[in-house]
């Protein structure tokens, strides 16, 4: 994943755990710039920041200091610098919701007031800069298997993280006049305890810079019985890889690229062109330039014209809906011989055209679950609802059977009108479940039931399970009707088979 | 020794208590979505099984129990024959003390080829709470905290060190724990609180109440919602004459679903004289743990033998549950409890056959030596001398 639980240290600690920085045009304004700092992968639609670290966005005037084979980019010592900070839930009363406010400091020292969740943002007076902090549905989609490069769905789908957002005015915040090229790094530290001397530089908990240097570069999956690196690079600095581990690292990398590139049996990369990929990568941060086109597709062009020893033609950088992994892997297993689509074609949810850009968040799992015991074998039960079109569902009408096996449709008409379709998608008459999904009638989407008759003791368990995606006006609602549903029917088993005492 | 723990937790602050168990629920909701929609995905069973561990180790969320055992089904049922499956499988066997059947596991996830770290990791685990091969355990957990110096390794070895009644070491060990610790995740640094307090507050032969009060409420201030430095803050303060500071240290942690701080709250009541409020929550705390017990005999038979060898006020009931722990999981800490518990039914001939069992078991053992048991004399028992 993008940099999503990369390393050990950072898994007990998802809040603190980056998954992702992206730099980009605003297709609202092409005069402005966003950059983005993705956190906490995986996390649940009630998620907020942390209030013990500094979140910071670092960026960097970069000059071309060499192309082809000695392809180099230098990254200057000044840094235009956000970084925000969160404090702890607030309450205006006993019974209000909480609310949890931030505080960014810009790269000219002014601070900047937000309210988690605001979707508005907060902007300084002058309209340089536009802050949003808060839950969005996860840009980032993985459809490999990367150690076996075989593709998968989507394995963050329907994730969301927390977003800090910041749109700035690119002519002047970065006044591409003295340069238009830049490095983008993204950054989580731990605050020091208010009045306790520390003495030294804060330990770093995860940094990032391009995609997957941790998760895909450093600790190449096709690469068994290799020491995890992971935690060391989270804890260099920025910008500044320590000199002492820079040979481990390039040493890594090289081992890695040179394993990438045997993936599809065919070596694609020149040992010198190899080495300048090495070299490049091992300086990691996001490049853009803010004087070029960024789109969907320019990620990593920067770098790769660069490595081929030609000028670049766009602004590279990342966009929320840019294919990040595929590119990536593409150009590291054939060096863009052939483009690697992987199983999915975008994120959940694609980015928005206007601020805060990432889509709003995915909502959470709804589970129904119903049970009743019955005193008769697991058989005599199954008999009688394990038919996929039965009717014995007192809150069933009729039942229309389309097709049969797995895939078979069956429309339900419900006493009071309503007409819901399901299909089988497993049916084991042996262990006695079936599986089905929703198509249409319940106003949700991945909806999957499951209908299951167990033994228990000398009788039976009888349970039905539904979970769905809700929408967030439906979701109470939907589990209303479904719970019913389900009760009803269940309700009216013991007085065909009696319950069990 | 120092006894300030602000000395001893770092530079660095945590993240809010109330922030973190939000988020833990957040992400414990979330683990459970994806498992749901991809059953067999990397990781995701593995996220929940700590997730969950953590509810109930924090939080005293005891359905824990019953949604890691639905897990595991799960798992077989989707993923029969993998090794993730039988680790998890250990794991969730583990932690309701089914250790017999836990081994089993871990002998099937070897056989189908599960990593070595993890299998020894585990192992590791069982033997300690079953109180088998610990002084390999113990070269084993040296050796692991002196590789990593984690939080995460140094712990256990605090814990075993506890085990084998090495006090001073176990406290040095926790402190080094909290010295190394550069996260913010406030669970961590509020688990070595808490094992500081029950350390000098429970498990030394003569408790430092000021110490393992200060450690607790160290543990509560970083994370308020910790149910059990709670109880165990609150026992001290009930012994300190102030069942009303206790009263007030339980209230809000009514809502977890451990039995165990309904118990103490009655004690609170009864001690400030509202026996009608005390006989409710007590009711309720035998009730609860009457429910834990005919679910999970064995992960809450040590806790049982307590509540009934106490307010429960039922000593043989305490005794038989006493004597199911040792069966399980012959600690000598489990031989201890039985034995105190044994002498407190008024039952000798039980308590001189479990120190026979215990010294025949612990008798070679360093730790033994300095326990209350080698202190014990038969005869004294059957005089019905105290323990």
């Amino acid at each position: 994943m993008s940099d999503h639980i990369d390393g050990p240290r950072s898994v007990g600690d998802p809040v603190a755990d980056i998954t992702d920085l992206f730099a980009f045009t605003s297709p609202d304004n092409p005069a402005r710039t966003v950059v983005v700092l993705n956190v906490f992968p995986g996390a649940g639609a009630d998620a907020i920041f942390s209030n013990a670290l500094e979140h910071s966005i670092g960026i960097r005037r970069v000059a071309v200091a060499g192309m082809g084979d000695a392809a180099k980019f230098e990254a200057a010592d000044e840094e235009i610098r956000f970084s925000c900070r969160f404090g702890v839930l607030e309450r205006d009363g006993p019974d209000s919701k909480p609310v949890q406010r931030g505080t960014c400091t810009l790269p000219d020292g002014r601070t900047l007031p937000v309210i988690v969740n605001d979707e508005r943002g907060t902007a300084t007076p002058d309209g340089v800069f536009r802050v949003f902090a808060g839950l969005r549905s996860d840009p980032f989609y993985l459809a490999w298997n990367v150690g076996l490069m075989r593709k998968t769905p989507n394995l963050l789908q329907h994730d969301n993280v927390l977003s800090i957002v910041i749109d700035l005015d690119t002519r002047r915040v970065l006044d591409p006049d003295k340069g238009s090229l830049f490095g983008a790094t993204g950054e989580t530290v731990p605050q020091p305890r208010p009045g306790v001397p520390v003495g030294h530089e804060p330990p770093r908990i995860d940094w990032v810079g391009r995609p997957e240097q941790t998760n895909v570069r450093l600790n190449n999956p096709g690469m068994l019985h290799t020491v995890d690196l992971r935690d060391l690079w989270n804890q260099q600095t920025p910008f500044a890889i320590a000199p002492e581990v820079r040979p481990l690292f390039l040493q890594r990398l090289r081992e890695s690229f040179e394993n990438y590139d045997m993936r599809d049996g065919k070596a694609d990369w020149t040992p010198a062109a190899l080495a300048a990929n090495v070299n490049v990568f091992l300086d990691d941060f996001l490049l853009f330039d803010v004087a070029k086109p960024i789109t969907d597709q320019s990620h990593l062009e920067i770098e790769k014209s660069t490595i081929n020893g030609k000028p670049y033609q766009t602004g590279g950088g990342r966009t929320p809906d840019a294919n990040s992994i595929d590119i990536l892997l593409t150009w590291l297993v054939n060096r863009d011989r052939e483009f690697l689509l992987g199983g999915a074609n975008g994120p959940t949810k694609p980015a928005t055209k206007v601020f805060p850009y990432l889509a709003s968040p995915n909502t959470e799992l709804q589970i129904v679950a119903e049970r009743i015991d019955l005193a008769v074998p697991p058989d005599k039960v199954w008999a009688l609802i394990g038919p996929f079109g039965g009717t014995w569902n007192p809150l069933v009408a009729a039942v229309q059977l389309t097709g049969t096996g797995v895939g078979q449709l069956r429309t339900i008409e419900t006493v009071d009108g309503k007409q819901i379709v399901e299909r089988l998608e497993v049916m084991d008459d042996t262990k006695h479940f079936y599986r089905y999904t929703n198509i249409s009638g319940i106003p949700v989407s991945s909806y999957t039931g499951l209908l299951t008759v167990k033994p228990k003791g000398g009788g039976c368990t009888v349970e039905w399970h539904a979970q769905f995606l809700a929408n967030d006006q439906a979701t109470f609602i939907v589990k209303l009707i479904v719970s019913t549903l389900f009760r009803v029917g269940l309700d009216s088993l013991p007085a065909r088979f009696g319950a069990k005492k | 020794m120092i006894d300030s723990p602000d000395a001893d937790i770092g530079c660095y602050s945590v993240t809010d208590g109330e922030i973190a168990v939000i988020n833990l629920g957040s992400a414990r909701r979330r683990s459970w979505g994806r498992l749901a929609r991809d059953p067999t995905a990397t990781g995701v069973a593995e996220s929940i099984v700590e997730q969950e561990h953590m509810a109930a180790q924090f939080l005293g969320d005891l359905g824990t129990i019953e949604r890691l055992e639905a897990l595991a089904m799960h798992l077989a049922r989707v993923d029969a024959m993998s090794p993730r499956t039988a680790l998890i499988q250990a794991r969730v066997a583990s932690t309701t003390h089914r250790f017999g059947e836990a081994r089993i596991y871990l002998a099937r996830a070897a056989e189908r080829g599960a990593s070595a770290e993890a299998l020894e990791r585990l192992t590791l685990s069982i033997d300690q709470a079953c109180g088998t091969q610990l002084d390999a355990l113990l070269v084993a957990r040296r050796s692991m905290a002196a590789q990593s110096g984690s939080l995460e390794d140094l712990v256990p070895l605090g814990a075993l060190l506890a085990d084998l009644r090495e006090f001073d070491e176990a406290d040095e060990t926790y402190r080094r724990a909290l010295h190394a610790y550069r996260d913010v995740s406030p669970f961590a640094v509020a688990w070595v609180c808490f094992q500081l307090g029950m350390l000098w507050g429970e498990l030394v032969d003569e408790p430092h109440e000021p110490r393992a009060t200060s450690w607790y409420r160290r543990a509560i201030a970083v994370l308020p919602s910790y149910v059990k430095a709670r109880v165990h803050l609150a026992e001290i303060r009930m012994g300190c004459g102030r069942p009303d500071e206790a009263e007030s240290l339980l209230i809000p942690a009514l809502a977890s679903s451990d039995p165990e701080v309904r118990w103490r709250l009655a004690d609170a009541m009864r001690i400030q004289g509202r026996l009608d409020e005390a006989g409710q929550q007590l009711a309720a705390a035998r009730s609860g743990f009457e429910l834990l017990l005919e679910q999970h005999l064995l992960a809450f038979a040590d806790h049982g033998a307590e509540f009934y060898a106490g307010s429960g006020n039922d000593a043989a009931r305490a005794l038989d549950l006493a004597r199911t722990n040792v069966a399980n999981r012959p600690t000598l800490r489990a031989y201890e409890q039985a034995y105190s518990v044994a002498v407190g039914a008024g039952e000798p001939e039980a308590a001189i056959e479990l120190l026979a069992s215990a010294t025949q078991r612990w008798g070679g053992a360093a730790a033994f030596r300095r326990s209350r048991l080698a202190t014990c004399r038969t005869h004294s028992i059957s005089e019905g001398g105290s323990t």
